[in-house]
């Protein structure tokens, strides 16, 4: 080996790194590069939970582009554990960066004193039309507005025409019950020789939770909470498991039917819009989008707000308060419909060109919406950080019941019991449907 | 020709001695055999996932719908990989990516190798517990480590810069560092520093001439593992800046909720850097097999 060459060349590497890194050293908090279309002076940082994905943010960034005017935004999507340590450091350490936290609505939950007022801005669009619950909801179990509904969404079934062939007779697809919905998944599954064809996103990623917690329950039992163990629960999770012998299995390593639907294997399936629409909108021709299914009590269906929210702090208040009346105005909300299958919060005529995928799926969620038996349901509301472990016990039901074959009583009595302490040590309201009631119980 | 030869005086020795116990030769074939084939079923294990990945990170994306999927590269598109480069922030990321690496790599040496050497060559009060302290700095999650540094950083105004997410990256990379220099410090026998010392060289001198040389294998292995650390977190990267993001936190958790295709153009791109950097380290980890270190 010659020692002699590695001698020189590390020596000499050794003196280059150590210049280059006292050299860089101050250099270096200059030299990054934005990741985030603009950022630094003047600009206002948009830190938001939603419009992640590749494509969707680039949508989302052409739409802020077009109604921002002459105020720079970055715009930073992140997951929603970096969103809250995030803003949790900042305003801890009472410097904050972040000008305008978009997210949904449990997302700003915690956060919810430490939001600016906004009742200027909201007094600003009082003619926007936003409907009463919306303003409840964004006072955030405060006093006063403290963000503005920014998006709304919620989840439909997604039907290939192909499978209309094995429709129950006498059912209208879309006013289906969920009697009807088995029938035609067991008459689908009997056509294809054994090989199921209806679908559910329950992966390890996939949003089968609100299903349980925002369609199922409600349609079965009228409430999600108090009524988790009841006798309408046991048969409402009896149906489920007669759904799951019905459903493809590979279900459970769906996250997003939006894939297996373009690819055929599954030819109906219930997801969130934002997660079926990409299948839909290549070939609108092919494919229904119809509303959930009834139960015995109702059409339960579960709807997702998000709002755009000020921290308290914010380096460009002002900007950050014009940039949200500028994305509520009926124009940037409708953009952001066509672009990213959200729907607006205001009041407005969504109007007839719409691309054809997210005409299919406004039809769908207006008649899911203004259904005569409609009974509207929320995510959780002001559970924090318990907010996952309760959607666990969902999931963990499914798992028993479905997955399992446990008995449909005992895991509802012992996942109940779970849910039940859980909601004792938090003490907070019921939300919809649950009855209005100061302390939200488990029966 | 010598083989000609060799047959020949294999066959005369043949002939001599018939019963020759030819057993342990095709023991020493077979195990060659078996050593080849090892090799192939690893290189496989190693190399088919990325290879699957190119191959789909290339293919169209109506190609990613059909089933089966081929195991050729038919559907040949770079249309995915060019939408995925152009978004936001996917170059700036690349760049801020392979920055921080870098830094993070020079730094960590930079106080590493001397403090690996100090553990490998002087016993000095404490140096037990001071081992076994380094590590405590990876027992902790970084979340715990983040949220304060944050808080940290924005009163300082180092938050949201490169400079922020390599001191944190240093911190985590110095204990591995420190611990596998020392280890190959301690393989570097004394007498030959001595020597050096003997004909002339200043302690530095011995250190940065005879030593130096003699570790780089332990170096290039640590350099390795820190590049490879520093470029895969993503959690204290993410919590620590904000529009200057790295790669990863860039992209890896919109990634999980992106449609097929981008995920596998943003799998490509997160492994390829990686891998030429371990490309090029790959010769000086070599060595650690060869004759420098003894």
């Amino acid at each position: 080996m010659s020692d002699l060459a590695y001698n020189d060349v590390s020596r000499r590497a050794l003196l280059k790194g150590g210049l280059l890194a006292l050299a860089t050293g101050p250099v270096l908090a200059a030299c990054g590069v934005n990741t985030s279309g603009s950022g630094g002076e003047g600009s206002v940082n948009f830190l938001s939970t939603q419009f992640s994905p590749v494509e969707e943010r680039q949508k989302y960034e052409s739409t802020l582009k077009k109604f921002a005017g002459d105020i720079q935004v970055a715009y930073n999507p992140v997951d929603t554990g970096v969103f809250n340590t995030t803003l949790k450091s900042q305003l801890a350490a009472g410097k904050v960066e972040v000008g305008i936290a978009g997210g949904l609505h449990s997302d700003l939950v915690p956060f919810a004193s430490q939001f600016e007022d906004l009742s200027s801005v909201t007094s600003d669009l009082s003619s926007a039309g936003y409907s009463e619950d919306l303003l409840e909801l964004a006072k955030l179990g405060t006093d006063t507005p403290r963000y503005i509904p920014w998006i709304q969404a919620t989840y439909v079934v997604a039907v290939n025409k192909k499978a209309l062939d094995w429709l129950p007779s006498g059912a209208d697809v879309n006013n289906l019950t969920y009697d009807q919905y088995l029938a035609w998944a067991q008459a689908a599954k009997a056509a294809n020789g054994g090989r199921p064809v209806f679908g559910i996103p329950a992966g390890p990623k996939g949003l089968h939770h609100r299903f349980y917690q925002g369609f199922l329950l409600p349609s079965f039992t009228g409430g999600q909470i108090t009524t988790f163990r009841n006798a309408d629960a046991v048969t409402a999770w009896t149906y489920m498991r007669d759904l799951w012998a019905n459903t493809n299995p590979a279900s459970a390593n769906y996250d997003f039917m939006q894939e297996p639907l373009g690819n055929g294997e599954v030819l109906v399936a219930w997801d969130h819009v934002a997660r079926l629409i990409n299948a839909v909108q290549n070939k609108p021709d092919d494919w229904l989008m119809v509303p959930a299914p009834s139960g015995p009590r109702g059409k339960g269906y579960l709807l997702i707000v998000g709002g755009m929210a000020v921290p308290q702090g914010s380096p460009e208040k002002d900007k950050a308060f014009a940039l949200i009346k500028a994305l509520s105005r009926p124009e940037a909300q409708i953009e952001t419909l066509k672009s990213n299958a959200f729907f607006p919060t205001v009041k407005t005529e969504i109007g007839g060109d719409l691309p054809g995928g997210i005409a299919l799926e406004a039809k769908a969620v207006k008649a899911q919406q203004e259904a005569g038996d409609a009974i509207l349901a929320l995510p959780p509301v002001g559970l924090g950080d318990k907010d996952p472990q309760v959607s666990q016990l969902f999931k963990n039901c499914f798992q028993e019941i479905c997955l399992n074959n446990a008995d449909v009583k005992a895991t509802l009595d012992r996942q109940g019991a779970e849910l039940a302490s859980i909601m004792d040590t938090l003490n907070v309201p019921c939300w919809a449907p649950d009855p209005d009631a100061d302390q939200c119980k488990v029966a | 020709m010598s083989h000609t030869k060799t047959t020949e005086t294999t066959t005369q020795a043949a002939r001599q001695q018939p019963e020759v116990d030819r057993r342990p030769l095709a023991r020493q074939r077979r195990n060659r055999m078996l050593l080849q084939a090892a090799c192939i079923v690893i290189t496989l294990f190693m190399a088919l996932p990325i290879y699957l990945i190119a191959l789909s990170a290339t293919s169209s994306r109506a190609a990613l719908q059909e089933f089966p999927l081929s195991f050729i590269p038919d559907n040949f598109s770079l249309e995915t990989m060019e939408t995925f480069l152009q978004s936001t922030g996917i170059l700036g990321g690349l760049i801020n990516s392979v920055q921080v690496g870098i830094f993070t790599l020079l730094l960590s040496l930079i106080i590493g190798v001397p403090a690996g050497y100090a553990v490998a060559r002087f016993a000095f009060p404490g140096r037990d517990p001071y081992q076994l302290f380094l590590l405590f700095t990876r027992a902790l999650p970084i979340v715990v480590l983040s949220v304060p540094l944050a808080q940290l950083f924005l009163q300082t105004g180092l938050y949201d810069s490169v400079i922020a997410v390599v001191l944190l990256h240093t911190a985590l990379a110095l204990p591995t560092t420190i611990l596998i220099t020392s280890s190959v410090f301690l393989g570097v026998p004394r007498d030959v520093e001595e020597a050096a010392r003997i004909f002339g060289c200043s302690p530095v001198q011995a250190f940065l001439k005879v030593v130096m040389p003699m570790a780089i294998p332990g170096i290039a292995a640590a350099s390795i593992f820190t590049f490879v650390m520093s470029w895969n977190e993503v959690l204290g990267a993410s919590i620590l800046t904000l529009n200057q993001r790295t790669l990863p936190a860039q992209v890896l958790t919109s990634l999980a909720e992106s449609p097929l295709a981008y995920r596998f153009a943003g799998g490509f791109l997160l492994v390829v850097p990686a891998l030429v950097f371990i490309f090029f380290m790959r010769r000086y980890l070599t060595n650690m097999w060869g004759s420098t270190i003894r």
